[in-house]
């Protein structure tokens, strides 16, 4: 065999594999997207039609009108959702820019123990720090606040945030900094101006990671809050679902709408990705 | 959907003052046959009778209520409970909605903060938010849940008296429940029993008499394997998932009709001492759904992992022939079926005319069912968030279990667990307009309730369902299984 059909092979093989993998990520998409179109009833017929035959968009409607109880509640939770997740990216890159910073530029005793410490508790199932983290919750009079919410999604998200941006920190040579220091820049300004801008990309993906996380979230909301109006949208979508029976219509199209934030955010910011990746160092 | 109720204000109603409307017939009629099991006896508890009764009185609950606490009494309480969503019927909603204006207008000073949770929430969330002390102060529950609570010592006493009614209102094997160490810790809200649902146009595709439903768990097991074998379509709607609520709701009823059982609670006598897991009659009916699930192979190969809810749509979708469900499938179906647009309706309104509903079969022993149904708990003022307002909780338990609303928040799914409900004029009205409701309420007779102790949930959710799995993937024998079962059950009891 020549090597260009030995070439033109393994081309066609990865095709195929990435065509399998493409409708292994989108086909379940695609059947909620459809399902969330059809009647109650034609969410159940067998066979099921791929096609609705009388499509429509009553779920949509409900859930994005506030004209009705079900909008207002569904659009609610969303904006509880959104609050949550900002908040807890916000904070979660504040804090594990310089905390990352610090590890990766100074060197100073227990360095690595406490570098490494950040890291312990991410080896515990989150579950098991539920009850202690529910109790000191209460003692803080932090039950049924989003502060809860915050804070607990801090507590898992920022050692991986230090973990991933320490990583790039390290990646950046410190000549460049020395380099801005010699031209007269303080260490913040160094910071700022030119280690910022180089680590982008690690900020940008620590903040998806940290949204993702805190969105999807359900545990730890439905232990935490007690009042219907603060729930956040992983803990509303459950009422679809009865001991007897599901909504499935509704419930596709309530998950649809849910993944239209996070798909939209990573839409935006995977520009400012590539882009901070391609122009970052030359910038500098 | 996400209704949250929060019942604050409303007009105070007038003087009032009333006597407890007496219901001798009822007072005499929970005391039977098989009256150490459920106390109703099946020779009353006909549809018939059901229907004669009903239609006799109209009871004033703020009346009642009023003798307990009074009408203008000013408090607040938290309440979380698993109420109707979007998957319920609008009916359900409605039935919802008319109780939270009718407490507003009934007690218009006492704030209720009360929370819908869906039933696969509720449980874990109560229980972190009772070891934390910020359980709410009054819940209603599944009745399996409220012994866990009870036996840690999370809940307050409570009986019906304490909210003026009278304990032989209520059926006796529902306040088994509620009742621990001879101590009473709630009040039963509603009662149901399920029933067995058949297609018959399935029956009729694969030959069998359309009408006529399998009498006994055996007959249940040669139909599926008829179905499955002329039409291609499961026969039984078999579940096996370990920890879900679903899976004990039905083998129990199998095991118990094969003489069979977890602890002894099918006895006469229950001491909830005896462990009856590994059995004769136990062991047939695992026998039963090993050869369904493996000899036969008639029924949905997802049942490992099926809870009824999947079950639910294969059946409507004409795919499943048999199920054991809730009373409140046909009006969930008849729901969807009014939602259906275009050729969708006549085909959903062909499945709800195919739907019947029977007796669950009986089996070598009797005839058993699940005595099913929620309690109203008032919790332990120390695992209380805040300070729990006592007349609040008091207020609420007695208008929620009272014949009117006991009567009416059961309206499409279950009984009222006050039995003076059965002589309401709103008991008529439901019989009247909801069809197969008198089915499932002859099916209390053969009702048993799960053992009232801290392990049920344990037992019924988890060793009872790993016993299946065990037998129904090979990994032991229908023996082996029992037996590995009565072995953790035994480890169980004795705190190990």
């Amino acid at each position: 065999m020549s090597r260009r059909s030995y070439n033109a092979g393994w081309s066609l093989t990865g095709w195929v594999f990435l065509i399998l993998l493409l409708i292994f990520a989108v086909a379940p998409m695609l059947w909620m997207l459809i399902t969330s179109f059809k009647s109650q009833f034609a969410a159940l017929k067998y066979p099921p039609e791929f096609i609705p035959s009388n499509p429509n968009l009553e779920q949509y409607e409900r859930l994005l009108s506030p004209k009705n109880e079900v909008g207002r509640q569904f659009l609610r939770y969303m904006a509880n959702s959104i609050w949550v997740s900002t908040a807890t990216t916000i904070l979660g890159v504040a804090v594990a820019v310089p905390a990352a910073y610090a590890f990766a530029r100074f060197r100073f005793p227990g360095r690595q123990a406490l570098f490494f410490s950040v890291l312990f508790r991410n080896m515990f199932p989150a579950v098991v720090f539920l009850m202690p983290l529910f109790i000191m919750m209460r003692w803080m009079g932090l039950v049924n606040t989003y502060s809860s919410l915050i804070i607990t999604y801090l507590t898992f998200g920022l050692p991986l945030s230090i973990w991933l941006l320490k990583g790039f920190y390290d990646n950046i040579p410190i000549e460049l900094e020395q380099a801005a220091r010699i031209d007269g820049c303080t260490r913040f300004q160094a910071f700022y101006l030119i280690v910022m801008p180089l680590s982008a990309p690690g900020i940008i993906a620590t903040a998806i990671y940290s949204f993702i996380t805190a969105w999807n979230e359900y545990v730890y909301a439905l232990t935490f809050l007690n009042d219907d109006q603060k729930l956040t949208l992983p803990v509303g979508l459950q009422r679809f679902f009865t001991e007897y029976a599901t909504n499935w219509p509704g419930l596709m199209a309530a998950s649809f709408i849910m993944s239209v934030p996070v798909v939209v955010m990573f839409l935006i910011l995977q520009k400012y990705f590539v882009r901070a990746l391609t122009e970052g160092a030359v910038k500098a | 959907m996400f209704a949250l109720i929060s019942a604050r204000k409303g007009r105070t109603l007038g003087g009032v003052g009333a006597l407890l409307v007496s219901s001798a017939m009822l007072v005499a009629g929970p005391v039977s046959a098989q009256g150490s099991d459920t106390g109703v006896d099946p020779e009353t508890w006909t549809p018939e009778y059901v229907r004669s009764i009903a239609g006799q009185t109209e009871p004033n609950t703020a009346e009642e209520c009023s003798q307990v606490v009074p009408l203008d009494y000013s408090g607040s309480v938290d309440y979380w409970y698993v109420g109707p969503n979007e998957a319920s019927p609008e009916l359900e909603h409605k039935m919802y909605d008319d109780f939270w204006a009718a407490w507003e207008e009934t007690y218009p000073n006492i704030e209720v903060n009360a929370q819908n949770l869906g039933y696969n929430d509720m449980l874990n969330k109560l229980r972190t938010a009772a070891l934390g002390n910020a359980a709410p102060g009054v819940a209603r529950l599944p009745i399996l849940w409220g012994s866990e609570f009870a036996a840690k010592g999370q809940l307050s006493e409570l009986s019906p008296e304490d909210v003026g009614y009278k304990t032989e209102n209520f059926w006796p094997g529902a306040m088994k429940s509620v009742t621990q160490n001879n101590k009473v810790w709630g009040i039963p809200t509603n009662n149901e029993t399920m029933a067995f649902i058949w297609n018959a146009g399935i029956f009729e595709e694969a030959g069998l008499d359309p009408e006529k439903a399998p009498d006994t768990w055996a007959e249940v097991v040669e139909y599926s394997k008829q179905i499955n074998e002329k039409t291609g379509k499961a026969g039984y709607g078999l579940v096996a998932r370990v920890n879900a609520g679903n899976t004990p709701f039905r083998f129990m009823p199998m095991a118990w009709g094969e003489g069979g059982g977890a602890l002894d609670e099918a006895s006469d006598s229950p001491s909830y001492q005896e462990v009856w897991v590994n059995n004769d009659g136990t062991r047939r009916a695992v026998q039963n759904y090993y050869d369904m699930y493996v000899r036969d192979k008639s029924v949905p190969v997802s049942a490992l992992t099926n809870t009824q809810t999947e079950n639910q749509d294969p059946f409507l979708a004409n795919q499943l022939a048999m199920v054991i469900a809730h009373p409140s499938e046909y009006a969930t179906m008849l729901d969807r079926a009014n939602k259906a647009t275009g050729d969708d309706k006549a085909a959903a309104m062909q499945v709800v005319d195919n739907m019947r509903y029977g007796m669950i079969p009986r089996g070598e022993d009797r005839r058993a069912v699940v005595f099913g149904g929620s309690n109203v708990h008032i919790f332990n003022p120390d695992n209380v968030d805040g300070d729990l307002d006592m007349e609040a909780a008091k207020a609420l338990v007695c208008f929620m279990t009272g014949p009117e609303w006991s009567t009416k928040l059961a309206w499409v799914s279950s009984n009222p667990g006050n039995t003076r409900g059965f002589e309401t004029v709103w008991m008529k009205e439901r019989l009247d307009t909801i069809k197969f409701l008198d089915v499932s309420t002859s099916m209390l007779p053969s009702g048993i309730p799960f053992p009232p102790v801290a392990e049920s949930p344990e037992i019924m959710n988890i060793i009872i369902p790993e016993m299946l799995q065990n037998a129904l993937t090979e990994k032991m024998t229908v023996e082996e299984a029992a037996a590995d079962a009565e072995k953790k059950v035994n480890a169980l009891l004795n705190g190990m």
